[in-house]
């Protein structure tokens, strides 16, 4: 297993707040008096235990943990074996984005909730197969820029990150100097302004 | 579900990668709202728990009703602090990229607070700033490692007058061109009056 | 151009005018150790104890040389030279002073509490005392916005303190011989390694906190 604590996402963090609103399947293992409007499907007013739900995944953390369990959580399907197989066989070919935006920080939850460590493995399979791709793409400095729609969000930013430092070094390379610029903020009010300018 | 208002914040932020959208009053009131009427109901519920697992020595049945409802609050409340806490962060970012003074179109989308909070962080920086060495340092300045000692800007905007250090007095009009000190003009192209020509 | 051209004429100059107070340690060291403590800050995790004294000795010098600059006419080459070469002194003292400034931010409050600490046990703060009161000043503005948006329902704020990730991996150098380095990286099987004056390795952080402290490595 890895440290536990090698990574503790930022409580202010909006990338980890909305991976963990991600809608997460669970079942319920105890009778919730007035939670039934947890399940939109039913009309009770409280929730039965063996109820089969989706629910974001901060709610389902929360119910899984503590002694007293509220819920068991299940894998969510892009993280199951049919889909495991697929990123096996080739997890180069695959539109990640589409599995999940937050595959990796998802996962990263999710994988707790696998005692065999299948998930845990995968997702290093995954990154670790991908990587490689990442690093050309963000080195080629005319690759395609629809590639990043098949990137998730971690991969994402390494690729932009990577993308900026490539061109930064041949700028540097070429012309020796890197020109000042405006603030990257200050120059896109510029451009919104010029463009609703335009608009008047 | 709980808390999907407060979401609705955070996707607020995050669909506007710079700059900051206005700030959503009538939202931020709906989840304080939720959050109250949660929290009513978890002090009611935890009373009867409280209370009735002390007589029966079992968990009380609203135990799980308590639990996903003191959750709710949580939610709910990390993510309202969470959209003003990273809101901040830009305005704290737009400090050192427009300086103490904020376009007029980007003050409209800011609460009193936020005003209240920039112009705070602004003094506190700029003490700051006045404390290091003998005569201060502005660290808002010196951005990039030096690569030439003059440089050629062209002036995008009608600036008016601009005095260099040597007491030499500029008009800068629009589109008009210059060979000037570097350490002259960074602070004036961070803040799109000038651009560099290479 | 040639660095060490460019030192030598900063002695030059400084060798002109520092008659009066003594300087013990040269302008180049100070230039190497700048370099060094920027380097550390920039790509450590977390705040590390400041060099104030190096950062206002730094400042002393290009206070010097920009006086002695004034005095060189215009058309001296080698004004320029100096010109840049004290730009890019000042650069080096922003970069780090504002490398710190936002890790003070980000980590403000684990930031205070552990300055606190460090108070009462007598140990020196990590913080220059002005970077401690722009924290204190930065910390409060953040829970007067906080407490401003809750006041609805007062008594209910929870946050989490944000800290920096220890164990993120760093590049080292080391300037020592220092053997039996525990990695620690959360494991009970803790590994030891050597290094050799000179070695490169990556690192998690957490390992070699201490050595970047007390200088037996520096981070590349």
């Amino acid at each position: 297993m890895l440290p536990s604590s090698s990574y503790q996402p930022n409580y202010f963090s909006i990338e980890d707040i909305l991976a963990t609103q991600e809608r997460t399947p669970c079942k319920f293992l105890q009778d919730v008096p007035r939670m039934g409007k947890l399940n939109p499907s039913a009309e009770e007013k409280d929730l039965k235990v063996g109820t089969e739900l989706e629910l974001p995944l901060w709610l389902v953390l929360d119910g899984a943990a503590g002694r007293q369990l509220i819920l068991a959580p299940e894998l969510p399907k892009i993280y199951r074996e049919a889909y495991r197989e697929i990123l096996k066989a080739d997890a180069t070919a695959i539109d990640l984005h589409k599995f999940n935006l937050y595959f990796y920080e998802l996962g990263s939850y999710i994988k707790h909730f696998d005692r065999r460590g299948d998930v845990h493995n995968i997702l290093l399979h995954t990154f670790t197969t991908r990587f490689r791709l990442i690093m050309d793409l963000a080195n080629n400095a005319d690759s395609d820029p629809t590639i990043q729609n098949k990137l998730d969000t971690l991969e994402r930013r390494l690729f932009k990150d990577g993308h900026n430092a490539r061109m930064k070094l041949n700028t540097w390379l070429l012309e020796s100097g890197i020109p000042l610029k405006a603030a990257s903020m200050v120059d896109n009010h510029r451009k919104r302004k010029r463009v609703n300018e335009e608009l008047v | 579900m709980f808390a999907e208002k407060a979401c609705s914040l955070i996707k607020e932020l995050s669909r506007c990668e710079e700059g900051l959208p206005p700030y959503n009053i009538e939202l931020v009131k709906e989840v304080c709202t939720e959050i109250k009427q949660l929290h009513e109901q978890n002090k009611e519920d935890g009373a009867i728990v409280a209370n009735e697992s002390e007589i029966a020595g079992n968990v009380n049945p609203l135990y799980p009703t308590l639990r996903i409802g003191s959750a709710a609050v949580k939610r709910n409340i990390r993510c309202l602090l969470a959209y003003h806490y990273n809101r901040l962060r830009t305005l704290r970012t737009m400090r050192w990229q427009f300086g103490s003074i904020l376009p007029p179109d980007i003050k409209t989308n800011l609460s009193s607070d936020e005003i209240d909070w920039f112009s705070k962080y602004s003094s506190c920086l700029g003490k700051y700033m006045r404390s290091i060495g003998e005569d201060g340092l502005n660290l808002c300045l010196d951005l990039r490692p030096p690569k030439s000692l003059y440089i050629e800007v062209k002036c995008l905007i009608d600036y008016g007058k601009f005095e260099l250090s040597d007491g030499t007095v500029l008009l800068l009009k629009k589109d008009s061109r210059h060979y000037l000190p570097r350490s002259e003009c960074e602070e004036l192209i961070t803040q799109g009056v000038f651009h560099h020509i290479v | 151009m040639d660095e060490i051209d460019i030192e030598s004429a900063l002695n030059e100059i400084e060798n002109e005018s520092d008659d009066e107070d003594e300087v013990q340690i040269s302008l180049p060291e100070i230039i190497q150790l700048m370099e060094e403590t920027w380097l550390n800050e920039k790509f450590s995790p977390e705040i590390l104890p400041n060099k104030m004294e190096i950062v206002e000795l730094l400042l002393d010098q290009i206070t010097t040389l920009e006086t002695n600059l004034k005095k060189l006419n215009n058309s001296d080459f080698k004004k320029g030279l100096y010109q840049m070469e004290v730009d890019r002194l000042r650069f080096l003292i922003s970069s780090y002073l504002r490398k710190r400034l936002e890790k003070i931010e980000i980590f403000c409050t684990a930031i205070l509490e552990q300055e606190k600490l460090r108070s009462q046990q007598g140990k020196d703060n990590y913080l220059s005392q002005n970077e401690l009161q722009f924290a204190q000043e930065y910390d409060q503005s953040i829970k007067d916005n906080f407490e401003s948006v809750m006041r609805f329902c007062p008594g209910i704020i929870e946050t989490q303190i944000i800290s920096p990730n220890i164990h993120s991996m760093v590049f080292l150098k080391s300037k020592e011989n220092i053997d039996g380095i525990v990695i620690d990286d959360g494991n009970d099987d803790n590994d030891l390694i050597d290094l050799t004056t000179g070695a490169q390795v990556l690192i998690g952080y957490k390992s070699i906190s201490n050595l970047v402290k007390n200088g037996d490595v520096h981070l590349i």
